[in-house]
């Protein structure tokens, strides 16, 4: 999507958090504990305090079902539990939910709920509230953009009894889980559903660690400790209800700003630290990093119209550009270049397309010659019968972040060596939009989406997920391999089928260079060294729940 | 503006309007056809504003619905809910009706992305918005004022000085002056808050923003007057009366200088909500700029079309009131019209 959901709607993945807390200390100087200049006070956690987060966008719904962007599933995860948690090696654990079982024809999702969870209202949960909660993630009243989409397969439940719930699926989905473990599926209390109508967005009500206080619009919204809360995750590092007293997101969208609000102690973390700045950060505060999962800022072709249609020319296009050099010279090295549509930090990222496209401006020279454009013009641009080799790439500038148009200028300055005019440049949203519907006035479109299940490369790829069916295939590729791997990577109840199926589709996407992968970015956060206890989920969202404050 | 000698008088002129007689006196008729013939004016403003935001966002390129959805997801179902929802399923002179229907009954309707109605979201966040441009406005008048007194038709050296650093302000980007004083007094000697800031303190760094921006022109445009009055006979004759300096400059020149200032004053409305823009997003401050850049960036129409209309109603206000004031500030146009 684009924007705001361009920049990705966030899923979560398979990287438990003791593991992501492994991989922050890997990055230099970024530990939380070790390395840092945090006081003697380290060792016990300690509860009370309040926590000052400085992040970019404001949320524009806070009903997890409705919301959509990265910052509204951001702080739901606060206010809101789910059934499952993502757990290590595609396993999931028990959370609201104690157990469930599966069907024989995976069409039947059977759960046994955890008694004696209340949400903030005093409501308890139990199978009707579920119920609720994932017909209201369906209906179309409701207007959800996002959520709607993870349970497409969703055909309803039955409530069995008060602890027993079964959801039936129209199709075998094997990433429902997955979606169930989102702050997309968080369950939401039936009373609040029922009785605050449309206005849930401004008035979420869950079972999660902390509880909706305020929104003030423009501002920031403020969280405070849930003090009856006994059913945190699996994974997390302490029971009982959340150590910090309040938790308060302000929006700050100046990245100056932010940065320098955490510097001079007014802002105790904040999000999206510009990789340039990363040494300032690290200088003065700690630095937290988590590698995104999901599809990486990938060039989508199109090869239904225009000259992108002769593979040819893609595999030219794409041995063209020295990603690996403009990646490090753009993001400092902070951002790694990436040799699949999949992030590696997505579960089923093939190691082995690592390398397997190199630069190689002769072979895109020599391929272009093979492809008939072998004239020259003034502007020293390749041309076929007169024509000039050009590629429209247009994007919307209100939906750029991380130097995202530096970045496509570099593509465009390599382009330009081997004779390729790629016009890259700035459009309407709803120009761009229209071009997109007819496929026609444009050759590249360009978007990641942080997502940690590999069936995003479905959702790029399937001939089942053009925009008109809900997915994000904006050039309606329909190559029958891949949808064969799709197939089974949807269906299959091996996990070593999927990662196969997967890995097939990975290679196949460069082989014919259907898309350009270009970098996988990680989610990098600024802390006060006070700060202790922040950890990733598998989405790279920091968890505030086993969060405390030292001097 | 030619020299009449009852000019550092006005007081006298003030009371034979005043006094002109009592209601229905062609005087006060005057007055009364005049303000409502302003009012109707202002009436018409406000809802050609309305109407050429509706043709504006008419005129964008691409289906309003898909672009509000985004480029993903797009299932047929739901583009036809939120089409049928949002009215998009009408004929565009039907939708103009509707929308124009609304505004009379003072209803804005209902934002796409935020799921709140747009008079609730717009009443929320006006009052910070006026808060900063008030203060900055007052701010950027006394200090403007307090310079061309003490500067106008003073030697080459403090004039030359106060004048160029006035135009140096009026070209320096209102982005720039902001991120600089956050970056002194922030985020080094921490003595006002960059987040979060509310109340007296909170206003301090965004209010002394936007006057620096518009002190620029104030300060230039007021002394000019100041130079202009103060080289004219009357000066001349109350100095020869043996009024003070300070007197002849306070009390006769500052309010020839005010005229001109009257005009900028409408005219910087409009400064003030484009400055407030950048202002509000630079220091995290709720109001309207911050509404407007979120609506423009996500399509939300009936958001961008209620904030023109409450601009359009704020500058045809504002308007108004300074032709009142020219009338006060400067009794020469009463008599004109009287």
């Amino acid at each position: 999507m684009l924007g705001s959901r361009g920049g990705g709607s966030k899923q979560s993945g398979m990287v438990i958090r003791t593991v992501a807390a492994g991989l922050v200390c890997l990055t230099a100087a970024a530990c939380t504990s070790g390395g840092s200049k945090a006081g003697g006070d380290s060792g016990t956690p300690t509860a009370g305090g309040d926590l000052k987060f400085a992040t970019s966008v404001e949320p524009e719904c806070l009903d997890p079902e409705v919301g959509a962007r990265d910052v509204d599933a951001l702080i739901d995860r606060n206010i809101f539990d789910s059934l499952v948690e993502q757990a290590k090696g595609g396993t999931f654990k028990p959370w609201l939910a104690t157990s469930w079982t599966v069907s024989p024809d995976q069409r039947t999702y059977t759960f046994t709920l955890r008694p004696g969870v209340l949400f903030h209202d005093g409501t308890p949960l139990d199978a009707a509230a579920v119920k609720a909660t994932l017909d209201h993630a369906v209906d179309p009243k409701a207007r959800s953009y996002y959520a709607a989409s993870l349970i497409s397969a969703y055909s309803g439940a039955t409530v069995v009894n008060a602890t027993t719930i079964a959801i039936h699926l129209s199709r075998p989905s094997r990433p429902f889980l997955q979606a169930l473990s989102t702050p997309y599926l968080g369950i939401q209390s039936p009373k609040s559903i029922r009785e605050n109508g449309t206005s849930l967005c401004q008035k979420p009500v869950g079972s999660g660690p902390f509880v909706f206080d305020n929104w003030a619009k423009g501002t920031s919204v403020k969280l405070s400790r849930n003090p009856k809360y006994a059913w945190g995750p699996p994974t997390a590092a302490h029971t009982g209800p959340a150590r910090l007293n309040s938790l308060t997101f302000s929006f700050v969208s100046e990245d100056s700003v932010r940065l320098g609000a955490l510097t001079s102690g007014q802002a105790d973390v904040i999000s999206e630290v510009p990789p340039h700045d990363v040494t300032v950060v690290r200088k003065v505060d700690q630095l937290l990093t988590a590698p995104e999962p999901g599809a990486v800022y990938t060039l989508l072709l199109n090869t239904r119209y225009g000259p992108l249609t002769d593979e040819r020319v893609r595999k030219a296009f794409q041995r063209s550009v020295d990603f690996g050099k403009l990646v490090d010279s753009v993001y400092a090295g902070q951002y790694k270049r990436s040799w699949s549509v999949l992030s590696p930090a997505t579960p089923d990222y093939d190691k082995a397309t690592a390398n397997s496209w190199p630069y190689d401006p002769a072979l895109a020279g020599s391929l272009l010659d093979q492809a008939g454009w072998t004239g020259r013009d003034a502007q020293g641009y390749r041309t076929k019968d007169g024509k000039r080799l050009t590629l429209r790439w247009p994007y919307s500038a209100t939906m750029q972040r991380d130097q995202r148009v530096v970045f496509g200028q570099g593509i465009q300055a390599e382009a330009k060596k081997v004779g390729i005019d790629v016009q890259y440049a700035s459009e309407d949203p709803g120009k761009l939009g229209a071009d997109l519907n007819s496929g026609k006035n444009l050759d590249i479109f360009a978007m990641s989406f942080v997502r940690a299940d590999p069936d995003i490369l479905h959702f790029y790829f399937g001939s089942d997920q053009t925009v008109a069916k809900g997915g994000g295939n904006m050039f309606q590729l329909s190559d029958a391999s891949l949808d064969g791997w799709f197939g089974t990577e949807i269906a299959t109840s091996s996990p070593a089928a999927a990662t196969t199926a997967v890995a097939a589709a990975q290679q196949y996407i460069n082989q014919h260079a259907l898309a350009l992968p270009t970098y996988a970015s990680s989610y990098l956060l600024g802390a006060a060294h006070k700060v202790h206890g922040i950890t990733f989920d598998p989405t790279a969202y920091p968890l505030f729940y086993d969060v405390w404050l030292g001097k | 503006m030619s020299p009449q000698d009852t000019q550092d008088r006005p007081d006298t002129r003030d009371g034979q309007v005043k006094g002109g007689g009592p209601a229905g006196s062609p005087g006060t008729a005057n007055l009364w056809r005049w303000l409502v013939r302003r009012l109707l004016l202002s009436v018409v403003v406000v809802l050609g504003s309305a109407t050429a935001a509706f043709v504006a966002l008419y005129l964008l390129p691409g289906d309003p619905v898909q672009t509000m959805l985004g480029p993903t997801g797009q299932t047929p179902a739901l583009v036809a809910e939120v089409r049928h929802e949002t009215g998009f399923d009408h004929p565009v002179y039907v939708r103009y009706g509707l929308f124009m229907g609304r505004l009379l009954r003072g209803d804005l309707g209902q934002s796409y992305q935020l799921h709140q109605s747009v008079k609730s979201l717009i009443f929320d966040q006006l009052g910070s918005t006026v808060e900063l441009a008030v203060t900055g406005f007052v701010l950027a008048l006394v200090v403007a004022t307090v310079l061309a007194v003490t500067t106008a038709g003073r030697r080459p050296l403090l004039r030359g000085l106060a004048s160029t650093l006035e135009l140096v302000l009026a070209s320096l980007p209102g982005f720039w002056i902001g991120v600089l004083l956050l970056t002194f007094f922030s985020f080094r000697w921490q003595l006002f808050p960059a987040v979060g800031g509310s109340g007296v303190n909170g206003l301090v760094l965004p209010s002394v923003t936007l006057a620096l921006t518009l002190l620029g022109v104030f300060a230039q445009v007021m002394r000019e007057g100041m130079e202009r009055a103060l080289s004219e006979p009357f000066v001349l004759s109350s100095r020869a009366r043996g009024a003070s300096e300070t007197t002849v400059r306070v009390r006769h020149a500052l309010r020839h200088a005010m005229v001109p200032m009257v005009t900028l004053s409408g005219w910087s409305v409009g400064a003030l909500l484009s400055g407030a823009v950048i202002i509000e997003t630079i220091f995290s401050r709720p109001g309207l700029g911050r509404v407007l850049v979120s609506a423009v960036n996500s399509r939300d129409l009936p958001v961008i079309s209620g904030v023109v209309v409450v601009s359009a109603v704020a500058f045809s206000a504002v308007n108004l009131l300074t032709d009142v004031l020219y009338r006060v500030v400067d009794p020469r146009l009463k008599e004109a019209q009287a």
